[in-house]
């Protein structure tokens, strides 16, 4: 394999890999605030607050990987 | 006209939806999204800035920048020009954001070192939202220096023919400030500077130096082993050693912020752009403008974010930690 083959492939297991923790990560925060919400439906603001904030860190780890993608891609 | 079921209902969505994907990914070409990861410009891959005055590069995020700084400028001037104190229409609105950021800060950091954060918090905010929620604006990524070219379409692809030919924007005049990676950078190096100023003004240089540098337990250490004790020497060597680890990790947890904050933004701004120009790609009527309602969610998110963080940051810098015994 030459060495641009090499670079895409890697380009795309580091996305597909890194998206594979922030995916679990969100499912975890969804099911947390489903049952916090099922135990608590008053409590529908704040819980829908703090699980957008959770989830927009979580999702920066995957972004941190897009960046890692296209930096393998680009350079 | 016979009135139709709802399962036909629901049968000419889905087929007028399949029409227009096909119809507008078959036909329109979409530009490739501009992702530039080098801080410098004019270097390989980076396009030319439009003016160069001397060292310094007026480029097109540099431009969309300085149109936000006019924007709140212009704003808050507008608001505070004619202050009533039953506040009307601008000052109101102006009144009204300013007070739910200061309760927020104020109910994170405390009322008075609260007052004192709220400056640079809020115009972290204010800034990366408003350059976030600009970057959305139809006039940004659309005018600019063009070049005739031709565009293939996925037609052109299948069937060799209908190729896009006509001018191609190359150099957007406007790009969304945050997805040069240089303005979350400067952001995060401000706020980074700012913490550690409010923890060095508010704790003292020795006492705020003295979360970092921990080697008190490691001295005490050497000297039980100089008064002989040697049991509660190696004791407390051992760890004095984990302590000033701990302290060494601390500082450099200090310096990934910045790293960290750079990335978060950049790239959240950076894969939303792409984000649009892959639905634009996919389906070109109707679905992207979901995307933008998320977009714009994501702006504020990330406005939050920012100042949030920095925000906390400094609420722990500027609380004395338990002094060395």
């Amino acid at each position: 394999m030459d060495a641009e083959a090499m670079k895409m492939l890697g380009a795309g297991i580091a996305m597909g890999l890194g998206a594979l923790g922030p995916g679990v990560g969100i499912g975890i925060l969804g099911y947390g605030a489903m049952q916090a919400l099922g135990r608590n439906p008053e409590a529908r603001g704040p819980i829908m607050t703090n699980m957008i904030l959770s989830m927009a860190f979580v999702e920066a780890i995957g972004i941190y990987c897009l960046i890692v993608a296209i930096i393998l891609a680009m350079l | 006209m016979p009135k139709l079921s709802k399962k036909s209902k629901i049968a000419i969505i889905i087929i007028g939806f399949i029409l227009l994907v096909v119809i507008g990914g078959l036909f329109f070409p979409v530009p490739q999204p501009e992702v530039h990861l080098s801080a410098n410009y004019g270097g390989e891959h980076s396009p030319e800035p439009f003016y160069k005055l001397g060292p310094i590069y007026i480029t097109n995020t540099l431009i969309a920048s300085w149109l936000s700084i006019i924007l709140l400028i212009g704003f808050f001037y507008l608001a505070t020009r004619k202050m009533k104190l039953v506040p009307k229409g601008l000052q109101n609105f102006a009144e009204t954001i300013m007070e739910i950021f200061l309760n927020f800060v104020e109910g994170v950091a405390g009322r008075e070192n609260g007052r004192r954060f709220f400056p640079i918090i809020a115009t972290i905010f204010f800034y990366v939202l408003v350059n976030a929620w600009m970057g959305l604006l139809p006039f940004f990524n659309v005018i600019g220096e063009a070049h005739y070219g031709t565009s293939d379409t996925l037609f052109y692809k299948l069937f060799g023919m209908g190729q896009y030919s006509g001018p191609i924007i190359g150099l957007p005049l406007f790009r969304a400030a945050n997805t040069d990676i240089n303005v979350p950078l400067m952001l995060a190096l401000v706020s980074f500077l700012s913490v550690e100023y409010w923890g060095i003004t508010s704790l003292g240089m020795r006492h705020y130096a003295s979360k970092f540098i921990r080697v008190g337990q490691l001295f005490h250490g050497f000297g039980q082993l100089i008064k002989g004790r040697v049991k509660e020497a190696i004791i407390a060597i051992l760890f004095g050693i984990v302590d000033a680890f701990v302290g060494a990790l601390e500082l450099v947890s200090e310096f990934v912020r910045i790293i960290s904050f750079t990335f978060r933004l950049f790239g959240n701004m950076t894969a939303g752009e792409i984000l649009l120009l892959m639905m634009a790609f996919l389906v070109p009527w109707i679905i992207p403008v979901l995307f933008y309602g998320l977009e714009t969610l994501i702006g504020f998110i990330q406005a939050l974010i920012f100042a949030g963080l920095t925000l906390v940051f400094a609420t722990v810098a500027v609380t004395a930690h338990q002094s060395e015994h």
